[in-house]
């Protein structure tokens, strides 16, 4: 199963994406961030205490996290603001720490952390127009480090907002067959 | 500098925390006010008390690599707002890992945000180990030695008005070795599997919401 989580909020790439990969028969559900009741995350630190991997913030949260808890692949669509993901996305991936192993472990050198069920390969499509070098690498980097903090397999793209078909059924390869 | 125009902007959702610590060592010596970004409702009071600051400072802790959440919408609604006329900007990011490339996209973030909407960006500190600090001053840092002056000359170059390079940062806080990194992980995880045992949870067991979905296939297969 694959999950989309996606900020359409300017342009309709999320759909697009689930069309894409629904159409070569793959399973997958998408949510729309930017349409969903989701607070930000208030460091309240239960969810690696008292309330153990659960989260207590009752909101439209409750509903990804049974989805991406068990996905194979959770992709991520953004549009790219400041070498960075929009608020709608970034709220997603804060509150995502509660399906984080918060226990360390040491790679490459590095501490890093991991998440409670291994396995899932995680993408990140970042959609901007006339990026500049500094955006596009910031971007590429974000998820390059989270990647490395998550213990996850996963790849970045970076698509102008036409999305044209050549690259979108690439993205939709890779993600498959990673 | 003008002392008045100065806006120390905490966006940590903790008000006690790493990240208003060092704000409040900045205002000893800039003066200036002292502003908590609402983690809820409408940010557009805050955006235009952004517009009126001469100097700005921001100071955030690291979530999943970079700034949260909220604070990405805080410069997203500036953003649309415009009207920014060369105010400088300073960022400081602070993380509970002990390096810099793990927390740095936040302040290439904000630069970038600074580059686009008129404002004149003035260079940052990133801190590690922040989350041990957990609020306490900076003379209790790991690496106190090094970061207590470096973050000292980061103020100075503020109250001067003046750039504040990257180096200074990189400079005062080098990453732990081979050895120290397993201690430190092998520490931290007895740490955090203390904390989970003091509220009865196993930290083997697996997430909550895969457990809830395995009992509720069990009950339903009853
Ligand atoms: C949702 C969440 C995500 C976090 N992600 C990271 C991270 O990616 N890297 C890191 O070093 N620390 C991470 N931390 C730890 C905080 O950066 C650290 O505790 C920091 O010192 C908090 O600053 P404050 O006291 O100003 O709130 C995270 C904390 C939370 C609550």
């Amino acid at each position: 199963m694959i999950v989309i989580i996606s900020d359409d909020s300017r342009g309709n790439w999320g759909q697009t994406l689930e069309e894409a990969i629904l159409h070569i028969g793959v399973q997958v559900i998408r949510f729309s961030a930017d349409t969903l009741q989701i607070k930000p995350c208030t460091a309240c630190n239960c969810c690696s205490g008292k309330t153990f991997g659960r989260c207590i913030i009752q909101d439209d949260m409750q509903l990804l996290f049974p989805e991406i808890v068990v996905c194979h692949a959770l992709v991520l669509v953004s549009p790219v603001i400041f070498g960075n993901v929009s608020h709608h996305i970034k709220k997603v991936m804060d509150r995502m720490a509660a399906l984080g192993d918060p226990r360390y472990r040491v790679r490459d050198g590095e501490m890093v952390k991991g998440m409670s069920r291994q396995g899932m390969t995680y993408f990140m499509v970042g959609i901007g127009d006339d990026l500049n070098e500094a955006e596009h690498s910031a971007f590429l980097s974000l998820h390059q480090e989270n990647r490395k903090i998550m213990s996850v397999k996963g790849q970045t793209f970076i698509l102008d907002s036409r999305m044209d078909k050549v690259s979108l059924n690439n993205i939709v390869q890779e993600i498959i067959h990673e | 500098m003008n002392k008045s125009d100065v806006m120390l902007l905490c966006v940590s959702p903790r008000h006690k925390g790493t990240s208003a610590m060092l704000l409040e060592r900045i205002r000893v010596v800039t003066g200036g006010k002292l502003f908590f970004l609402p983690q809820k409702g409408n940010l557009d009071e805050l955006v235009v008390s952004m517009q009126e600051a001469g100097t700005i400072i921001i100071s955030g802790p690291c979530y999943i690599n970079t700034y949260p959440a909220r604070m990405l919408e805080l410069l997203e609604t500036a953003s649309l707002t415009g009207k920014f006329s060369g105010q400088k900007l300073y960022g400081i990011i602070n993380g509970g890992m002990p390096y810099i490339h793990t927390h740095q996209h936040g302040l290439i973030c904000l630069q970038l945000f600074a580059e686009q909407n008129h404002l004149l960006w003035q260079g940052g500190f990133v801190l590690g180990v922040g989350a041990m600090l957990d609020g306490k001053p900076l003379e209790k840092h790991m690496n106190r030695r090094t970061v207590v002056p470096a973050f000292n000359k980061f103020i100075q170059n503020i109250s001067e008005g003046i750039q504040s390079p990257d180096s200074l940062y990189i400079k005062a806080q080098s990453p732990p070795g081979k050895l120290t990194t397993r201690i430190f992980a092998k520490f931290l995880t007895f740490l955090v599997e203390k904390n989970l045992k003091k509220y009865g949870q196993d930290p083997e067991a697996p997430n909550y919401y895969l457990r809830k979905q395995d009992d509720g296939k069990q009950n339903g297969s009853r």
